[in-house]
């Protein structure tokens, strides 16, 4: 589903080559994955999650999704590639602080053009899954942090997007919240068919996957 | 698409409640003083120009060639009352006057100062201009004797209701004559012109004093609104200069052209304060969302959208400020309109200059109208500064911040 070639990725400072994130990296994901990329602090894990998400510019190589070349597309052609192929949660959980938990969830299913029947039964859908649908007419400010990833994660996933990628969702959470949304998203996974990929070293993400993908100093171990 | 993007755009707009009430009050408060200044000035000049049609030129008038450079009675028009009852007959003519004027010396017990005696007929002046409402002191009732006088003569002269002055001027054989009046009413009608200068009597009385035929008078004046008469007049009579209120009165046509120079010139000031003041809101609205807008870039919402988004927010801020601006505006409007702006403090600077101490403001839809376009087109060009930091945002930078 998504192969990487030979991607490498340096950050620079002026014209010199600062650090060598990410170091020859060749990698494919398969549908319905649901794995982890691991490492220590700055091994490049999130780097690695924004090349594959088309947040950031690879250096060289190539990245295909479905066998289209998506690294290299223009700034437009990529937000679309995210806006319809791809979910994304995110460490702070990024919600729409002036929008409910519905429109928040509803948020991607809007652009992408669903109609406002199918919004409403996909949106009580996944909240229901999430055990957020009492939450439903709630702002995000009024959400604990748990509560607040899960609609992120309903965001992602409400439009069943191709690949969510989450980086460091439980980051924010405590123990008890963080093995809950694994659940929940390992049940979204087996239900829902959805290929997740993480970039966590929290541990219970580790032990929920099925598959670990270990880096080390910007390269696969 | 647009439900979400107007649904952002609203809840974003007042998510600031403080923030966007003050801006909200600003423009409004802007706009409403700026629309009473333009609705008194336009008042103001609109009322002069009323007057003075009402009371002197009409929307045309006719004279003898060379009367107005020579201003000699033996160049009048002789056949006036003819005239005056066939053009009447035109269904383009609401009204229609004959007057007769000779320029003098007018006399007081102690003053004497230049003067015109004016032959009018009073009942035909009330339908052409309603003359008594120029009336500020006294009445029509002048009997044998009596005249009216303009405020400002009497003021020069030190004449008061019933006192005598007397008018000296050549007649139609070119002998001195003298004739003695009672001032029996003083009008003020900010025409400078009849205020400084004029003493009115009856027609028939001042033809008899300048030994000529009641038929024949000096100015045919009259009241239309259609546009093309004075051209149809021009041809049907060649011998007689046919002249429009503008070409009569260039200061008051060159005065409304000042008014709105002024108007226009206050009008961009309040909208480069609108637009300042919309700018620095989204400015900062937009830095303190700078990493809300990276992240719903990174979700897929694409620059466009956001652009639009933010010109929405801009609008409805200063749809906001239109709103209270026309409800103050036309608060303001309204009372100035019904009671006016009194600078009674000021009466005799504003007497001799032609006005009345009494402003009163117009009410337009225009100004209402005008101050919407400008207001939206400030609002919109504001957001294009702001939305430079957007359009340079890169979101894996706002999530790296993040993480």
């Amino acid at each position: 589903m998504i192969k990487l070639k030979d991607v490498q990725k340096y950050f620079y400072k002026g014209e010199e080559r600062e650090v060598h994130a990410l170091k020859n990296i060749n990698l494919e994901i398969e549908k319905g994955e649901f794995s982890v990329l691991t490492g220590a602090s700055g091994c490049g894990k999130t780097t690695l999650l924004n090349a594959i998400g088309v947040l950031d510019q690879i250096s060289s190589g190539s990245i295909e999704l479905e066998g289209k070349e998506i690294a290299h597309l223009n700034s437009d052609e990529k937000t679309k590639i995210r806006l319809n192929d791809m979910g994304f949660v995110f460490q702070a959980y990024n919600l729409v602080p002036v929008l409910n938990v519905r429109d928040n969830i509803a948020f991607i299913m809007r652009l992408q053009g669903y109609s406002e029947d199918r919004i409403k039964t996909r949106v009580l859908e996944i909240a229901q899954l999430l055990e957020i649908d009492n939450k439903l007419d709630s702002l995000p400010s009024l959400l604990s942090g748990g509560q607040q990833q899960r609609v992120a994660v309903a965001r992602a996933v409400a439009s069943k997007p191709k690949i969510i990628l989450a980086d460091e969702p439980t980051a924010n959470l405590d123990s008890k919240n963080s093995q809950s949304l694994m659940d929940m998203m390992k049940e979204l996974n087996e239900k829902e068919g959805v290929t997740i990929l993480f970039a966590s070293h929290d541990e219970y993400v580790v032990k929920s996957v099925n598959r670990i993908i270990k880096l080390d100093d910007g390269a696969l171990v | 698409m647009f439900k979400i993007l107007i649904n952002l755009a609203l809840k974003n707009a007042f998510l600031r409640a403080s923030r966007a009430i003050l801006l909200v009050i600003m423009i409004g408060a802007s706009m409403g003083v700026m629309v009473s200044i333009e609705g008194l000035y336009e008042g103001m000049t609109s009322n002069m120009i009323d007057k003075t049609i009402r009371s002197d030129s009409g929307d045309i008038s006719m004279f003898a060639k060379e009367y107005r450079l020579k201003n000699d009675i033996k160049y009048s028009i002789k056949n006036a009352t003819d005239i005056a009852k066939t053009l009447d007959t035109l269904e383009s003519v609401e009204a229609i006057v004959t007057r007769v004027k000779v320029s003098g010396l007018a006399q007081s017990a102690t003053k004497a100062y230049p003067s015109d005696l004016i032959g009018v007929n009073f009942e035909d002046e009330q339908k052409f201009g309603k003359f008594s409402d120029f009336i500020k002191e006294g009445n029509l009732s002048l009997g044998k004797y009596g005249c009216v006088v303009g405020v400002e003569l009497a003021k020069n002269l030190k004449l008061k209701l019933n006192s005598k002055v007397v008018f000296t001027s050549q007649d139609a054989n070119n002998q001195i004559q003298s004739k003695l009046f009672r001032v029996k009413a003083i009008i003020h009608t900010t025409n400078i012109n009849l205020d400084t200068r004029a003493i009115l009597t009856n027609k028939n009385r001042v033809s008899l004093y300048l030994g000529i035929p009641e038929t024949t008078a000096t100015q045919i004046a009259i009241r239309s609104k259609k546009d093309n008469l004075q051209e149809i007049l021009k041809k049907k009579y060649k011998n007689f200069d046919v002249l429009s209120f503008k070409d009569l009165n260039p200061q008051l046509t060159q005065m409304k052209t000042m008014t709105d120079i002024f108007n226009s010139i206050t009008f961009s000031i309040v909208m480069f304060v609108v637009f300042i003041g919309v700018l620095g809101v989204m400015y900062v609205s937009i830095l303190d969302r700078i990493r809300e807008f990276g992240i719903m870039l990174a979700l897929g919402y694409e620059y466009k959208y956001i652009r639009l988004q933010v010109m929405f927010e801009a609008l409805f801020l200063g749809l906001g400020g239109f709103i209270l601006g026309s409800i103050i505006g036309y608060l303001l409007l309204l009372y100035l309109n019904i009671y006016g702006l009194n600078l009674s403090d000021f009466a005799d600077g504003m007497q001799s200059f032609g006005m009345s101490s009494i402003l009163y403001a117009q009410i337009k839809l225009s100004y209402f109208t005008t101050s919407l376009y400008a207001i939206l087109l400030a609002s919109i060009l504001s957001v294009f500064i702001p939305l430079r930091k957007i359009k340079k945002l890169n979101p894996v930078d706002v999530i790296k911040a993040d993480a």
